[in-house]
């Protein structure tokens, strides 16, 4: 039972105690004041009476009319005057019936009144007692009048109390709300501070909550900034900040491996060309800036948009990666004039750009040396800077509408299915199946990496993504004991619609909902923040997880991670691949999960394929791993160590 | 005895007080009637002098012992006793207030009163002796005084005694010590009589407010308050 059902329990019970008893005590006195007074009435008529009757001659007649006038014209019930014999001389009565007051409330309060005595004597003689009864029908007439108008009081006073017991309760229980939703909070991991109430116990419960919120929050911080400094310095070039070449390559080699709407992309290279001879013209500090000029607008252009990378692939060749970006000649065009800008006047000739579009499954090596050929054709002065690159002849459409047409009529036809791909905890037991949709076209299964792109440009990735959701729903409610993973598109995530049919899905299938882990990925999720905070917060409760994957090189940003409550983290293939290699990404990785740990996360590396890329990562703290030696390993189980 | 009230079941109180004094006094039922003995006398001692408390504890004994005898006996023991005790005098000399009714035990513990004091003494006393209230009456009288043929004429208060309902009554005076019949008493003219007849129901009397604001409810308020239990 909630406090405020309790009070008000209290409250009725106090109020209805209290009232009631002022009501039984009120109707009491005036009972008692009425037997009173009708009592005294009885006895000062009966004596007045016995009074004028002893001055009397005893003629039975006169005797008779005096009494006779003396009823009528009073109120009475009954005058009787009885003989020292005991027989009577005279009487008038008149029924005892309380009119208009109901039976139960006389038997409830009965008036219980004495007739009044009184001697009448005839010279020396007794003449007779003479008996008064006043009439109490007044008396219940003015009590039932006074018990309804005092009820009446008592409703309003109890309405009044029960007012204001409202306004009370809710100024009382307003700050305990705020309280019960950043305790709820902080069991789901989201550190939330509120303001401090005016109760003093509540503000000394409350403070105590902030003050943990803010430590972690602190805490948080910190560990942010040393990630963030620990992945510049590692694999970064010193001059420009930009990822080193070997860092790049693994980026790269992480976009070639993607199977989600950010598969396929562009690949962009630039060069200033005759870097030896400016140095020797404008000087080696002037062409130094004119660089850093040139990577910030780089990294500008990066940051502007999901899933880029950029590097410094030499000491003239820089490189942006824009994965899911199928316009390579529009993204070398946007890039030119900012670049050549950043460069400044003198050095601005120097500029050459490349682009070229790769398509999943490539190797970095085919995607790289196209590009260069590009570049080389562009510096020979053939003035074609950008490379279509290769067409996929295993694509089934070639036009955007057939396209169109073909996903639409596979979603129609329910042609969708979900494959399933291990994610191993680091004992190897199962944590979850990834599940990435397939979609029949052309009477063959296609992965994801050959429809997403085109399903993002053609704004089709809600459609797909409802569908997701209903066939993996589907999938746990036929196997009980799996859990599936499924990716929400950044496109799902900003429709709010979507938001809403899928909280709908999962609220009524509570059990379902336990077993399904929803991701977005770290970029999506970072550029959309508002729509993935309320995602969260509407999913959390139903008992689904929530992780981002992909994820790793922005995670440090997120502003107010700790007040989401996220279950899990995909750390990206370029932190992992080679892992056993590069300790700077060991470092990294190493921070990167004390991190998630301390936030109550489970962090699982992405891309894992050999054994001793696993060994390293479970060593440096990671809770699970996926790609191709999960993928082996959950085929034929290698023993630990 | 008659004049034993029976405890009433709703005075919680009384009853206990009731039942604490008869296990002190014992059996006898004239005493219960009346008040432990040396309470009495204390606190006639305390309001007035040792004379009083004597005259109280008289009084007490007389009532302990004419209990038995003939209701003639009883009227002419209780009208000498008395008599001979009280000093009539004015309520203006004995209390400083021009109307006092007061208590048999503030009369006798002063020894003095006027004709409702001795007339309410008189009462009481044959009240205790069990005489029924039916047969008494205080009688507001108009008294001649200073002889048949004297105009002379003031407010006095008697006793009567009907020893039938309509026989002609014995009055307990202290003009004339003598108890007369009515017919011998050509000085008193009769005008009203009382008595307590259906003021004692249910013993509510002292729970009643109202009661000071009657003399007579009053002064029967104040003897229960002394602890004279009888039923007027």
């Amino acid at each position: 039972m909630t406090l405020t059902k309790q009070l008000w329990i209290a409250i009725t019970l106090v109020t209805t105690v209290a009232l009631g008893g002022s009501l039984a005590v009120s109707l009491e006195n005036a009972r008692h004041y009425l037997e009173q007074e009708l009592r005294v009435k009885n006895i000062d008529n009966a004596g007045a009476l016995a009074l004028s009757l002893s001055q009397l001659d005893k003629d039975p007649v006169t005797v008779e009319l005096l009494i006779a006038a003396q009823f009528d014209t009073g109120h009475y019930r009954r005058i009787r005057l009885v003989d020292p014999e005991g027989s009577i001389l005279v009487e008038r009565s008149r029924p005892a019936t309380p009119a208009e007051v109901p039976a139960w409330f006389v038997d409830l309060v009965p008036i219980a009144t004495q007739p009044g005595l009184a001697q009448v004597q005839d010279g020396w003689q007794q003449y007779g007692t003479l008996t008064v009864d006043s009439h109490d029908r007044y008396a219940y007439a003015s009590l039932w009048a006074g018990a309804g108008r005092l009820l009446a009081w008592l409703f309003g006073l109890a309405l009044a109390c029960g007012a204001i017991g409202t306004l009370a309760l809710h100024r009382i229980t307003r700050p305990l709300k705020a309280m019960v939703g950043q305790a709820r909070d902080i069991g789901e991991r989201r550190f939330t501070t509120i303001a401090e109430p005016a109760t003093a116990e509540f503000r000394s419960v409350v403070r105590a909550m902030n003050t943990l919120a803010e430590h972690i929050h602190k805490l948080l911080d910190e560990e942010a900034q040393r990630l963030e400094a620990l992945r510049r310095q590692t694999e970064h070039d010193e001059l420009t900040g930009l990822s080193n070449r070997a860092q790049f390559l693994r980026q790269l080699d992480s976009a070639l491996a993607r199977d989600d709407d950010a598969a396929g992309g562009s690949l962009v290279l630039v060069r200033v060309a005759g870097l030896d001879a400016l140095n020797r013209r404008l000087g080696r500090k002037a062409v130094d800036e004119a660089l850093a000029r040139l990577a910030a607008q780089l990294a500008a252009s990066a940051e502007t948009r999901a899933d880029a990378n950029c590097g410094r692939l030499n000491a003239s060749d820089f490189a942006l990666l824009a994965a899911g970006a199928g316009e390579a000649a529009a993204l070398a065009d946007a890039l030119r004039g900012r670049l050549q800008e950043a460069l400044g006047a003198e050095a601005a000739e120097s500029l050459r750009l490349a682009a070229c579009a790769y398509l999943p499954g490539e190797t970095p090596g085919m995607v790289l040396a196209r590009a260069d050929a590009v570049l080389a054709a562009a510096e020979l002065g053939f003035g074609r800077t950008v490379d279509a690159g290769p067409t996929d002849a295993l694509l089934p459409y070639a036009s955007a509408d057939a396209w169109r047409a073909g996903i639409g009529a596979a979603l129609d036809a329910d042609h969708l299915e979900l494959a399933a791909f291990p994610v191993l905890r680091e004992d190897g037991s199962l944590l979850h199946e990834e599940a990435p949709v397939r979609l029949l076209l052309e009477g063959r299964w296609r992965t994801a990496a050959q429809f997403l792109p085109w399903a993002a440009r053609l704004d089709l990735l809600p459609a797909i993504d409802a569908r997701v959701i209903r066939a993996a729903l589907q999938q746990l409610e036929q196997h009980r004991s799996r859990q599936l993973a499924i990716n929400l598109s950044a496109a799902a995530l900003r429709d709010a619609g979507f938001r809403a049919t899928l909280h709908e899905a999962l609220r009524h299938r509570p059990g379902l909902a336990r077993r399904l882990w929803i991701e977005v990925q770290e970029a999506a999720a970072l550029r959309h923040q508002v729509e993935f905070r309320s995602l969260c917060l509407a999913l959390r409760p139903l008992g689904c997880r929530i992780g981002l994957d992909h994820g790793g090189k922005e995670f440090s940003r997120f502003a107010g991670l700790h007040e989401l409550g996220l279950d899990y983290l995909k750390i990206d293939a370029a932190f992992v691949r080679g892992i056993d290699t590069s300790a700077g990404n060991q470092s990294f990785v190493r921070s990167l999960c004390s991190l998630t740990h301390a936030l109550g996360l489970l962090a699982i590396a992405e891309g894992v394929c050999s054994e001793a890329e696993r060994r390293c990562l479970v060593g440096l703290g990671v809770d699970g791993i996926t790609g191709p030696a999960a993928r082996r390993m959950a085929k034929s189980p290698l023993p630990l160590n | 005895m008659s004049s034993i009230r029976p405890p009433p079941p709703r005075r919680f109180l009384t009853a206990l007080r009731r039942l604490a004094g008869a296990l002190c006094v014992g059996a006898c039922a004239a005493a219960r009637a009346m008040p432990d003995a040396g309470d009495v006398e204390r606190l006639t001692q305390a309001r007035h002098d040792a004379m009083g408390a004597s005259r109280v504890a008289d009084w007490r004994r007389l009532i302990a012992e004419a209990g038995g005898l003939s209701a003639g006996e009883r009227l002419e023991r209780v009208n000498t006793f008395l008599n001979r005790q009280l000093r009539f005098d004015d309520d203006k000399v004995i209390w400083r207030q021009p109307d006092y009714w007061a208590t048999p035990i503030e009369t006798l513990g002063l020894g003095a009163g006027d004709c409702e004091d001795f007339a309410i003494a008189k009462y009481v006393s044959l009240r205790l002796l069990g005489i029924p209230a039916a047969q008494l009456r205080l009688i507001y009288v108009r008294a001649r005084i200073g002889g048949p043929r004297s105009g002379h004429s003031q407010a006095h208060m008697v006793v009567g005694y009907f020893p039938a309902p309509g026989a002609e009554p014995l009055l307990l005076d202290n003009l004339i010590g003598e108890i007369r019949p009515a017919s011998r008493r050509p000085d008193l003219f009769p005008v009203f009589s009382f008595n307590g007849e259906g003021l004692w129901v249910g013993g509510e009397v002292a729970a009643d407010p109202s009661a000071r604001l009657s003399r007579w409810r009053d002064v029967l308020d104040r003897m229960q308050r002394e602890g004279l239990q009888f039923n007027p």
